[in-house]
């Protein structure tokens, strides 16, 4: 069996593409519809957040925190402020931590909805995409309801929160829960077990566990090549231990353990788990507990460094801050975890046909604000 | 899948787990090799999961009972048994400050080791120290034994040349490319050492302590005034 060589064409996808999730340029060498190599270019979203940061000080990182990940502000604010309680080795008392937990499940079930609902969306499922961003919206609302922002929260902070929960948060919040579990299952019967979608997914852009883990992939994308590795259960951050839920890791169900459709399974059923984790941290939340307990009045952590992860909804989000006394950071470096999923790329989707390369980046689940930071 | 496929298949992972990864490499058919390569690590995985449990244990009751040796002392004196002269300067609790000639074999090492087996590079970081020197700093982990070190090497400004480690763990290519972008240290033996996150054409290093800003790019003023900032 002879393989046939056309001629080589060099063609650009993106910056403004929809399919590239933000705006990321992918240099690719096509012959015919067959994608050879893949080269992405990166930096068109740089905002110089490192170098802000040694610019302001500790309290006003987080804003920026919030703005490199848009769609999972709060699990960035999260990660940031336990990397920084535990180099000043400030405990938090239990209201906090619970109601920290909440919204970070919260974050995680909003943003993988929209990941699954757009990469159904760059497949042509239109449908579910809509069914999927109204019940973010939802959510979102209960954020609004908590700390008036939508999108960017700055809720997180240092030693505490910038709110306690509002009257009626609660309530609301298992009202949702109530009403969202049914749909989950609507969600994996509309989309996960469409013909059309399994037979775009399914086999496709198969990325195996070792190859997952010298590129550094984590997160869902590392789950579903077969990888039982999760930061809240394997190194437990605040209190992850307390809770009881499940790790999911692909399993090949349609095709093979670690195709674009495992990808996409895990996150589903990650939004089962961490439903059932909003509703244990609900059911566990202190009544008493003031959010500001904790604060200190100026942060200025004693010298020396700390890298500290934790598990955002794209993966390992970690925090390399360096501390030299002083109440700015003397150096501030993001671990961003859909940086290195982007990076495996090129060897999980070089051969396929320019269609599936498209359906693997949408698997990959990347948000270009934080890759470019 | 047909089932002469996954005769293939078999086939080529049983030859794989005998140390020929030929078989499964010439199969031509680009999702059936996927689907292998895919196999041989399940088959993996599943094998030697007693063994890798025993190694870890070992060097937990290690640092446990015995001695109670941190992580950074148990490698400190590994790593002394196979190189010499490899540390730089004082040693600190946390961290490991090696010199930067030694670093590709030491990583190496710390990779294929067994009791080690540092399979994941978490994180590097550049870091500018002033007087003239600066640090790349590395997180290492192991996803086998679930323990995590720091290696840092010191450079200075005049020739940051550091080896690169792009070859053992991939995810270091575009971190070193981030490092090189923001503090210029130089990676010899990377592949495609390029600014990854500025353009091409710009000047300096942003992240160094002394950095100024160009004037123009492309005709276009760089704005410097900061007035609102502080």
């Amino acid at each position: 069996m002879g393989v046939v060589h056309g001629q080589e064409m060099v063609l650009n996808i993106g910056p403004q593409h929809p399919a590239t999730h933000g705006v990321l340029r992918l240099q690719v060498k096509t012959d015919g519809e067959v994608i050879s190599d893949i080269k992405p270019y990166l930096g068109y979203l740089h905002r110089c957040f490192e170098k802000h940061c040694e610019n302001v000080t500790y309290e006003q990182v987080i804003p920026f925190t919030d703005r490199c990940d848009y769609l999972a502000s709060m699990t960035m604010n999260f990660g940031y402020v336990v990397a920084m309680e535990n180099l000043m080795d400030i405990k938090v008392n239990d209201r906090v931590q619970h109601i920290r937990v909440i919204m970070a499940e919260l974050q995680r079930i909003a943003s993988h909805l929209l990941a699954t609902g757009v990469f159904g969306l760059d497949l042509g499922a239109f449908t579910p995409f809509l069914h999927m961003l109204r019940d973010r919206e939802r959510i979102i609302d209960l954020f609004e309801m908590t700390c008036g922002a939508r999108l960017l929260y700055n809720y997180m902070w240092v030693g505490g929160l910038s709110h306690d929960l509002p009257k009626g948060f609660v309530e609301a919040t298992l009202n949702f829960l109530d009403y969202f579990e049914p749909k989950i299952d609507e969600f994996e019967s509309l989309l996960g077990h469409n013909k059309i979608f399994v037979e775009r997914t399914a086999d496709i852009g198969i990325m195996p566990a070792e190859v997952a883990i010298n590129f550094g992939v984590t997160g869902p994308n590392l789950r579903a090549s077969g990888v039982n590795w999760d930061l809240r259960k394997d190194d437990p951050y605040s209190i992850y231990d307390r809770f009881d839920f499940n790790v999911p890791v692909g399993q090949g169900i349609k095709g093979t353990v670690g195709d674009s459709w495992d990808r996409f399974y895990v996150r589903l059923q990650e939004i089962r788990e961490s439903v059932k984790i909003v509703r244990q941290a609900i059911d566990q939340l202190p009544k008493e507990g003031d959010v500001h307990q904790s604060m200190p009045k100026k942060i200025r952590p004693p010298k020396g460094s700390i890298y500290s992860r934790t598990e955002s909804p794209r993966g390992d989000l970690g925090y390399y801050i360096e501390s030299d006394g002083s109440d700015t950071p003397a150096r501030l470096k993001m671990r961003s975890p859909a940086f290195t999923a982007l990076g495996v790329l090129n060897e999980i989707a070089g051969g396929w046909l320019m269609s599936d390369v498209l359906a693997i980046l949408g698997s990959l689940d990347i948000v270009l604000g934080e890759i470019d930071r | 899948m047909s089932e002469d496929k996954q005769a293939l298949i078999d086939d080529a992972v049983d030859k794989a787990l005998a140390g020929d990864m030929d078989p499964i490499n010439n199969i031509e058919d680009r999702v059936t090799r996927s689907k292998a390569k895919a196999a041989l690590v399940k088959a993996k995985r599943a094998k030697p999961k007693t063994e890798i449990k025993s190694v870890a244990s070992v060097i937990h009751e290690d640092s446990n009972t015995k001695s109670k040796d941190t992580i950074e002392q148990i490698v400190m004196t590994s790593l002394a048994k196979s190189f010499s002269d490899f540390l730089d300067g004082e040693q600190n609790s946390g961290w490991i400050q090696i010199k930067a000639e030694n670093w590709f074999g030491i990583a190496k090492w710390l990779k294929e080791n067994d009791d080690l087996y540092f399979d994941s590079l978490q994180c590097n970081t550049g870091i500018d120290l002033g007087e003239g020197m600066l640090e790349s700093r590395y997180n290492l982990h192991s996803m086998k034994h679930l323990h995590a070190i720091e290696i840092r090497i010191k450079v200075s400004i005049e020739k940051p040349d550091i080896p690169s480690v792009e070859s053992l763990w991939r995810v270091a290519d575009w971190f070193e490319r981030e490092t090189y972008d923001m503090f210029g240290i130089n990676f010899t033996g990377h592949r495609d050492l390029r600014r990854i996150l500025l353009p091409e054409d710009w000047e300096g290093w942003p992240l160094r302590k002394d950095y100024e800003e160009q004037e123009t790019y492309h005709g276009i003023v760089v704005p410097k005034v900061k007035e609102g900032w502080e």
